[in-house]
């Protein structure tokens, strides 16, 4: 399958150069999916999915212009490619577009081969273990799904890259019961390789189910305050990457908005905070190894002790902002472990909520946010208090990132991201 | 394409002793995006493939692949097949056979039409150059132009075989300014529907006046003030109620989620809303009008009708698959809808509204001696338990029934079977929006209205 796809991806190269392309590329790729489904607790559905994927690009004369289809014959290939160079034709030249120049082409083959058998008795192994230990859980929708991916890149300055994937996914979403009382959905999920152990083992599943259990009974609290807001990985892992690609992404920096544009090197967070976006780092699976526009992927340090030291720009904002490329485009973000326990930063904590899901529009791109703190609990004078409902948070994703209190030493690891606890000062909580 | 397979010489496969169907689908996309002049998007997407389903004893097996051959038919029907054997085999729920649909053919009339890509990038070069050179003083400006279409030929071992389009075009124009504080004020609205790009844009001249109003209101919201938090008499405009009915009721009356423990479960037959409110997903017409997205048949092949969901504020039913609807006793009524090939049905909205009242939104707002008519949202997320929030992007404070300033960012909240409860005025105006995708396993096209709803409701304030 490989040798077809490199074929297909060199023979689109060599179309689209035919039909004008200054610079080109493709990347094609194959994959086979195989996926169970639990609905309502039962399991409901097995899955087999054969996709396929053409995603093409052609510069000319500064012009850009992209199209995506999923059959490889010679007819649909040259029908991609004439749309491409139409869309090209159309757009404006911008001599920013840019293609990476060949660096170090590389093949790569990562991850696991599907034992089907093997996954499905873990998985009842889980909804088993879920039902056991968790009998007030209502498991809504489990999609649990192996994955194996081939892509190719190619591009018309002689970057070349194969990977090779194949992964197992794990997506939970499900809610706490009892008679007529229920908590929030909570959504919680894993990215792994290993069926070696127990799956309700893995990330932060088998706390998520113990918590939500805590969430059905609730209590609100009356009128505002200002407290501590205590992150659960996830959480973090949502509203620090929200502020990240808020300051730091491309968007924000080409529209000129973004409050960080001019802070390279400068402190923008607290010293205790340092994030790596780093798909290599041995915790995460499936990293990228190659970029969309062609460059190898490699690890970097975005905050160094609160000190910015990277924008997550492509290549096409870097050219136009004349600030520097980012080394990968992926999330895999890593935040380095503090040196106290949760338990000991929930000690500490006066007053304030840990909240493991915020649920809110985009936040403003000055940082404002607000929203509703779901699957949260009350923490008072050092100790975790009741599930609370109907509780919004408010505050400024800029000035949160500089009021870190503390990091926890437990990083939780999904996969995906690496992640700690994170509690923050200032925060406007309220309730009814 | 799609319209010239002949998926009827393959129902000799299908399995005996189950309930199979098959599906080829082509998704397009047009986009082409401008950020403050420069054309950051500018691509097109073609997706087709066969997907096939196979129902048995209370499971299902499903499989696709990225080709429209014969081969590829016949290899999709045999994989959903086994698939449905080694679950049924492993599993054991043991429940037979659905109920039969009644069969027939529908047939949709509409095509989509390929236009050039030139089509959309000078569309919104033109909307781009008219901002840029009568509002210099923006800090940002985003044009984006999008078209989407499903096309679906659907066959089952019953119920109806059907051809189906649903074309859409909109562009979004997004306007950012400073107030006096330094802090970006963001405010966009959104134009187009069902249909093809050029029967909205083929002159975006007359989106300009729309435009004006846009940087009309984003000058009210820079000079505006912030809403004072607290639960308050307000005005819920369309968009709002539209919005409403999507995400803070539709979802919980969704069976699947019923059956995932949501607040309906406990609900159903009693008083959920006002007197004064009542819910439809409606399916293809209402009010004596086409809806924004119709559904003719669902990808179950069953005839779509309206769901009733809440009438005269009794909860009254769930939106069903036919798998749902046998088991709540209740008539499927064309809710099973997929996003692509490779995607199987799920139970979906359409086109869910409250229904319209009798008050004139003039009396509306003057009735108000201390309030806010809040009109444009930019999200929504709403809980299993009816808790929501949304955004509001755009209001005005009413002071002694009379409309004020504009009210800067702020958010709505609170419990919808509760707050739904308060509804004392309903307005006879119908507004709808449709360029959205509902998110939930897959992406899925819907439309969402409302009338203006006179209601109490927790508003953020900062």
């Amino acid at each position: 399958m490989k040798e077809q796809l490199i074929k297909t991806a060199e023979n689109a190269l060599l179309m689209l150069k035919d039909r004008g392309a200054e610079l080109a590329q493709s990347v094609v790729s194959f994959s086979e999916t195989r996926e169970f489904n639990v609905d309502g607790g039962e399991f409901s559905l097995l899955r087999t999915l054969f996709d396929k994927s053409i995603v093409l690009r052609a510069i000319k004369e500064g012009k850009r212009g992209s199209t995506s289809a999923n059959r490889f014959d010679e007819a649909s290939l040259k029908a991609a490619c004439d749309a491409c160079m139409e869309a090209a034709s159309s757009a404006e030249t911008d001599p920013a577009w840019d293609l990476a120049p060949a660096i170090n082409n590389g093949s790569f083959e990562m991850g696991c081969e599907v034992d089907l058998d093997l996954f499905f008795e873990r998985l009842k192994e889980l909804m088993a273990d879920i039902k056991a230990r968790y009998p007030k859980i209502i498991m809504e929708q489990l999609i649990a799904s192996h994955e194996k991916t081939i892509s190719v890149y190619r591009n018309s300055k002689g970057a070349a890259f194969e990977k090779e994937n194949g992964e197992y996914g794990l997506s939970l979403m499900f809610s706490g019961h009892e008679g007529e009382k229920s908590s929030s959905f909570f959504g919680t999920g894993v990215t792994t390789t290993d069926l070696s152990r127990p799956l309700i083992e893995l990330g932060s599943i088998a706390k998520d189910l113990a918590d939500v259990e805590k969430q059905i009974e609730t209590e609100n609290i009356e009128g505002k305050f200002v407290g501590t807001l205590i992150l659960t990985p996830a959480a973090a892992q949502d509203l620090v990457g929200t502020a990240l690609s808020n300051f730091a992404g491309d968007t924000s920096l080409l529209e000129g908005t973004s409050i960080w544009k001019d802070k390279l090197g400068q402190s923008v967070a607290s010293e205790s905070l340092t994030i790596r976006i780093d798909p290599f780092d041995e915790r995460i699976v499936g990293g990228q190894r190659f970029t969309g526009e062609g460059f190898p992927a490699e690890g970097y340090t975005m905050i160094e002790k609160g000190v910015l030291q990277s924008f997550m720009t492509s290549l096409y904002v870097a050219n136009k902002t004349g600030l520097p490329r980012a080394k990968n485009s992926s999330s895999n973000m890593i935040i380095e472990a503090g040196d106290k326990s949760l338990d000991e930063i929930i000690a500490e904590t006066e007053k304030g909520i840990i909240v493991a899901r915020f649920s809110g529009g985009a936040p403003s791109v000055n940082g404002d946010f607000s929203g509703v703190a779901k699957n949260c609990f009350l923490v008072e004078n050092g100790k975790i208090g009741p599930a609370l409902s109907e509780t919004m948070i408010s505050g400024n994703l800029a000035e949160m990132l500089k009021n870190i209190l503390a990091i926890s030493s437990e990083l939780v690891c999904d996969g995906m991201s690496v992640m700690p606890y994170m509690a923050f000062s200032g925060i406007t909580i309220s309730g009814k | 394409m799609i319209k010239d397979l002949d998926l009827a010489k393959y129902k000799h496969l299908f399995a005996a002793g189950a309930e199979s169907s098959l599906r080829a689908q082509m998704n397009r996309r047009r986009g082409a995006a401008m950020v403050m002049g420069n054309l950051v998007r500018n691509d097109r997407t073609d997706i087709s493939g066969v997907g096939a389903r196979v129902y048995k004893n209370g499971v299902y097996g499903f499989s696709s692949q990225a080709d429209l051959t014969e081969e590829a038919i016949r290899s999709v029907l045999t994989a959903a097949t086994d698939n449905a054997i080694f679950m049924d085999k492993h599993i054991g729920k043991g429940k037979g056979n659905l109920p039969a649909q009644p069969e027939g053919n529908f047939t949709e009339d509409r095509l989509w039409r390929e236009l050039p890509q030139k089509a959309y990038v000078d569309a919104i070069r033109e909307i781009d150059a008219y901002i840029k050179e009568k509002y210099p003083k923006l800090m940002s400006r985003s044009v984006v132009a999008t078209a989407d279409c499903m096309e679906k030929l659907h066959i089952g071992s019953d119920g109806m075989s059907a051809y189906s389009v649903l074309p859409r075009a909109y562009i979004y124009v997004g306007m950012t300014a400073e107030d006096s504080e330094g802090s970006p004020i963001e405010l966009m609205d959104i134009f187009g529907g069902r249909g093809m790009f050029d029967e909205y844009f083929n002159d975006p001249s007359t989106m300009f006046e729309r435009l004006d109003r846009l940087y009309e209101r984003l000058m009210q919201k820079k000079e505006g003030i912030y809403a004072e938090a607290g639960i308050k008499t307000c005005i819920l405009g369309g968009i709002l109620s539209g919005m409403l009915s999507h995400e803070a009721v539709g979802h919980t009356v969704e069976a699947d989620l019923v059956l995932g423990g949501s607040v309906a479960a406990h609900n159903l037959g009693k008083e959920v809303a006002s007197p004064l409110v009542s819910m439809t997903d409606f399916a293809h017409h209402a009010f004596g009008k086409e809806m924004p997205l119709p559904v003719y048949v669902d990808d179950e092949g069953v005839p779509a009708k309206d769901a009733p969901l809440i009438k005269d504020g009794i909860l009254t039913g769930y939106m069903n698959n036919r798998e749902t609807a046998e088991r709540f006793g209740m008539e499927a009524c064309g809710n099973a809808r997929a996003y692509k090939f490779s995607d199987e049905p799920l139970i979906r909205m359409r086109n869910t509204a409250i229904h319209p009242g009798e008050s004139k939104l003039a009396d509306m707002i003057a009735s108000v001696e201390d309030g806010y008519y809040l009109i444009d949202t930019n999200n929504g997320q709403a809980d299993t338990t009816g808790e929501f929030m949304f955004g509001v992007t755009m209001g005005y404070e009413i002071k002694n029934g009379k409309l004020g300033r504009a009210i800067k960012d702020t958010t709505i909240s609170g419990v919808a079977f509760e707050m739904l409860k308060t509804v004392d005025m309903v307005s006879d105006e119908m507004t709808w929006a449709s360029s959205g995708f509902c998110g939930k396993k897959q992406p899925m096209p819907v439309g969402m209205g409302g009338p203006a709803l006179r209601l109490k409701v927790m508003i953020g304030g900062r």
